[in-house]
């Protein structure tokens, strides 16, 4: 399917707004991705002279093994795997913020535009002169979103972070890992993500409540603060229980405490690094296991007669079960517990979700666009679906500078001249 | 018709003041969500049945007293919501509930489907019979689907997604390990937040509410990062490192042991001159550059050789500072490095206590608790302040008047 890349009328319930988006990285890309899909006008402003990393990262069709901290000298832009998935159904634009002249484009976008993004080092905006003074002069209702790591204010304001850095500091790797180790924490930037997810959400509540003549607001997201609200009670914990220093008597591995289960673990199956996690809750659910298990002679034994006694003599249990999964594989075990009500799945790869996972295809988590460099890729969807309106998924990512004309033509009222003017000047 | 949800906000309300919100929610997904909403000002009306939601029992619980009104999961998930309790078996056909969705804009369930389908409460049905109620559905693989009817948990869902694979530790004899706090039911709550606010602002636009279906199972998938992009792109699998991203192929440590055995987060870049040009003159202000300072660490090829003995150089420099001197001292040089916290260093940590991230809330029956603010700040629109999370059924009257 060739699509047509031609901007168009938008729909879905964000229809009608515009955002000017100085998102970048993979966090304000991810957090303006949601307002695209979902029919705002999401303009995204870039840098010829700073490309956006996830246009750089090598995410290439047959780039065989690589880490992704491993770059090209000179990677062509348009081939970037990561930018296209974060950046689908936006407009691309490019402007030097160096000069006057593009700091006067901004300006002007601005004043279209409800909605003004960024995720930049606090003080860069200002540097250009976007403060929110001189913001809401150019647009009085507007929404300007900023998301940082640590916050706009206070005593790190101007910490470095990204998403590890964000994760370690807020709690979120120290608790992570087994007991009588160091924190095996992330194996990825889950902060960039949900700190994405939570300005999503943000943005969305200042729209809602300037629809109730609230008016704009400046939004300060932090992630480390996201993060903290999603350590769950374990915060409470280490504030209204007395518990040692450094978060390790948090670690408690792949076993649960709260509310104490048992069995609960990831088990060896069949294969290589191939296992299969189990999570029994209470009687009736451990009744379930030894059913499905064939009523083994061992899950007789007084050691496992409660659930009490299960918690006290895990590590047997644990020996138990692995004998049992051991022998078949991770979703030949899922299947067989699952069937027995047991709480129990594959610990699957990124293959497996995206080529097997029946409910994966079912539901249509992951669809298709074609893209003029890189042909035909796959998406990330949304994980719901709602039954009054849809994503309206128009195009992949844009091409470097690939909506200059529309933008600056139909938005922005300028002359074909004008805008040639600006090319040649390199103000775009 | 109008509804208090429609009602112009005053200045200094805040953005969900007026809007009406039923929870029935029994695991952390479902009372996260009321709980962003109660947050921002909603007024959430929590459903417990006459034993109380299983987050009562589920600990841990203040000075280890287990009490169902001591249960800090309770504490944490359900501050600033309002509690009554309806018997669940006859929900469907209960008065008292009917009238409750009838003033409601938002109903958030985290019912598994199997569990609604025994209460005879079908969430399609609701929706038609309140035509302008949003219903928000949190299940762990979505109300469709052939794994719909399936059982899940936190570590399940974790495993399912393609999240739990990614983390753990370099030796791959031992199995994944499940990142800590309920995120798989986190995640979902997050993009279950996202959904209902489109609805709000679909319901702004049209007048008509709607059913948002939110799957934990997807929601965890697409939470995996560079995974997806790996296998969207050159289809390779990452394999998972020791508190650092799995990639395709093994990359260096990231973790660093300091003088007071705690750790920092520091990936060591040495493609890009700055931060290497930071880290040498911050080891060499303490005398422990050693030789890094000789010319031919200029040369990215020559540097990239000498990894090994770089990485033990910078190891055996942060074994001689404490982890919090690390953090700052490296920050000022403007090096992206992070110190793992653990969640007791948080409340006093200057940063953190200056932006106010912290509020003191009285618990009937303990004290002074503190608990975290939203993380959304809005200029002009304060959070409200909030009541503190409620013994069993303290507003059963309050909502439904003596009859029940």
């Amino acid at each position: 399917m060739t699509s047509d890349r031609t901007p168009g009328a938008r729909s879905g319930p964000l229809q009608g707004i515009t955002v000017t988006d100085f998102g970048w990285m993979g966090v304000g890309s991810l957090a303006t991705r949601l307002l695209a899909d979902f029919g705002a006008r999401v303009i995204r402003i870039e840098d010829r002279n700073r490309l956006d990393m996830p246009r750089r990262l090598p995410f290439y069709k047959g780039a065989g093994l690589r880490s992704y901290g491993e770059e090209l000298a000179d990677p062509d832009p348009d081939m970037g795997g990561c930018f296209n998935n974060y950046n689908r159904n936006k407009l691309g634009i490019t402007v030097n913020m160096s000069m006057p002249e593009g700091r006067d484009i901004a300006e002007r976008l601005i004043s279209i535009s409800s909605v003004l993004t960024e995720n930049f080092a606090p003080g860069v905006m200002e540097k250009w002169g976007l403060s929110e003074a001189r913001v809401r002069e150019l647009s009085p209702d507007i929404i300007y979103a900023r998301m940082s790591g640590f916050g706009h204010s206070g005593p790190y304001a101007d910490y470095r972070s990204w998403g590890p850095v964000v994760q370690a500091v807020c709690g979120l790797s120290g608790i992570s890992g087994e007991p009588d180790r160091e924190p095996s924490g992330w194996g990825l930037s889950y902060m960039d993500n949900q700190a994405a997810y939570y300005n999503s959400v943000g943005i969305l509540m200042a729209i809602f409540a300037r629809n109730r003549g609230a008016g704009g607001c400046d939004l300060d997201v932090s992630a480390v603060e996201a993060g903290i609200e999603l350590l769950g009670p374990t915060l409470l914990d280490a504030g209204v229980n007395t518990r040692p220093a450094g978060g390790s008597t948090f670690r408690t591995g792949n076993r649960l405490d709260h509310p104490a289960a048992a069995p609960h673990g990831v088990y060896p199956s069949a294969g290589t690094d191939s296992w299969v996690a189990i999570a029994v809750f209470g009687d009736a659910e451990w009744t379930c296991l030894v059913d499905a298990l064939g009523r083994p002679a061992w899950a007789d034994s007084a050691e496992f007669a409660s659930e009490k006694a299960r918690l006290q003599h895990q590590d047997p249990l644990d020996a138990h079960l692995a004998e049992w999964t051991r022998g078949r594989t991770s979703h030949a075990a899922m299947e067989t517990l699952q069937a027995g009500g047991v709480r129990a799945s594959a610990v699957q790869t990124a293959e497996d979700i995206n080529e097997s996972d029946p409910q994966i295809a079912f539901r249509g988590t992951f669809f298709e666009l074609d893209h003029p460099v890189i042909g035909r890729a796959r998406f990330e969807g949304v994980p719901f679906t709602s039954s009054t309106f849809e994503p309206d998924n128009w195009r992949s990512g844009p091409l470097l500078g690939e909506d200059i004309d529309y933008v600056f033509e139909e938005l922005l009222g300028m002359s074909e001249s004008e805008i040639q003017d600006l090319r040649h000047r390199e103000v775009i | 018709m109008s509804r208090p949800s429609d009602a112009p906000l005053t200045p200094g309300q805040a953005p969900y003041a007026g809007v009406r919100v039923v929870e029935l929610a029994d695991d952390p997904a479902g009372e996260m969500i009321g709980l962003q909403l109660a947050n921002m000002g909603a007024d959430v009306v929590k459903v417990e049945p006459p034993a109380g939601a299983s987050s009562r029992r589920a600990g841990p619980f203040a000075d280890g007293v287990e009490d169902p009104d001591r249960s800090l999961a309770y504490w944490y998930y359900n501050v600033g919501k309002r509690s009554v309790v309806l018997e669940h078996d006859g929900l469907a056909g209960s008065a008292a509930f009917t009238a409750l969705l009838e003033d409601a804009d938002i109903l958030v369930s985290s019912l598994h489907p199997l569990e609604l389908a025994r209460l005879g409460l079908d969430l399609d049905a609701v929706t038609v019979a309140h035509p302008e109620l949003i219903t928000v559905s949190v299940t762990p693989f979505g109300l469709t689907g052939p794994w719909a009817n399936r059982l899940s948990s936190d570590l399940v869902g974790l495993a399912a997604s393609g999240l739990l694979i990614t983390s753990g530790y370099d030796d791959h004899g031992q199995p994944p390990v499940r990142p800590g706090g309920n995120q798989a039911f986190h995640t979902a709550a997050s993009f279950a937040h996202q959904g209902l606010l489109l609805a709000l602002l679909e319901r702004q636009r049209t007048g008509r509410g709607a059913l948002i279906d939110v799957s934990m199972h997807e929601a965890a998938a697409m939470t995996v990062e560079l995974a997806n992009l790996y296998w969207f792109y050159p289809r390779v699998l990452v394999h998972r490192q020791t508190c650092r991203h799995a990639q395709p192929v093994p990359t260096q440590p990231a973790l660093f042991e300091c003088a007071d055995g705690l750790y920092i987060y520091f990936v060591l870049i040495l493609a890009d001159p700055k931060p290497w040009r930071m880290l040498v003159e911050w080891l060499d202000s303490e005398g422990m550059a050693t030789d890094l300072n000789d010319e031919a660490y200029g040369d990215l090829e020559f540097r990239q050789a000498n990894f090994a003995h770089i990485q033990d150089i910078v190891e055996s420099f942060f074994l001689t500072r404490s982890a919090r001197d690390a953090f700052h001292d490296g920050q000022a040089r403007s090096l992206p490095i992070g110190i793992l916290n653990g969640p007791e260093d948080l409340y006093e940590d200057e940063h953190l206590v200056e932006r106010g991230v912290f509020e003191t809330i009285e618990q009937p029956g303990y004290g002074a608790v503190r608990f975290p603010t939203a993380p959304w700040r809005m200029s002009g629109m304060p959070a409200s302040a909030r009541e503190p999370a409620p013994t069993l059924g303290r507003h059963t009257t309050q909502v439904f008047g003596d009859s029940q």
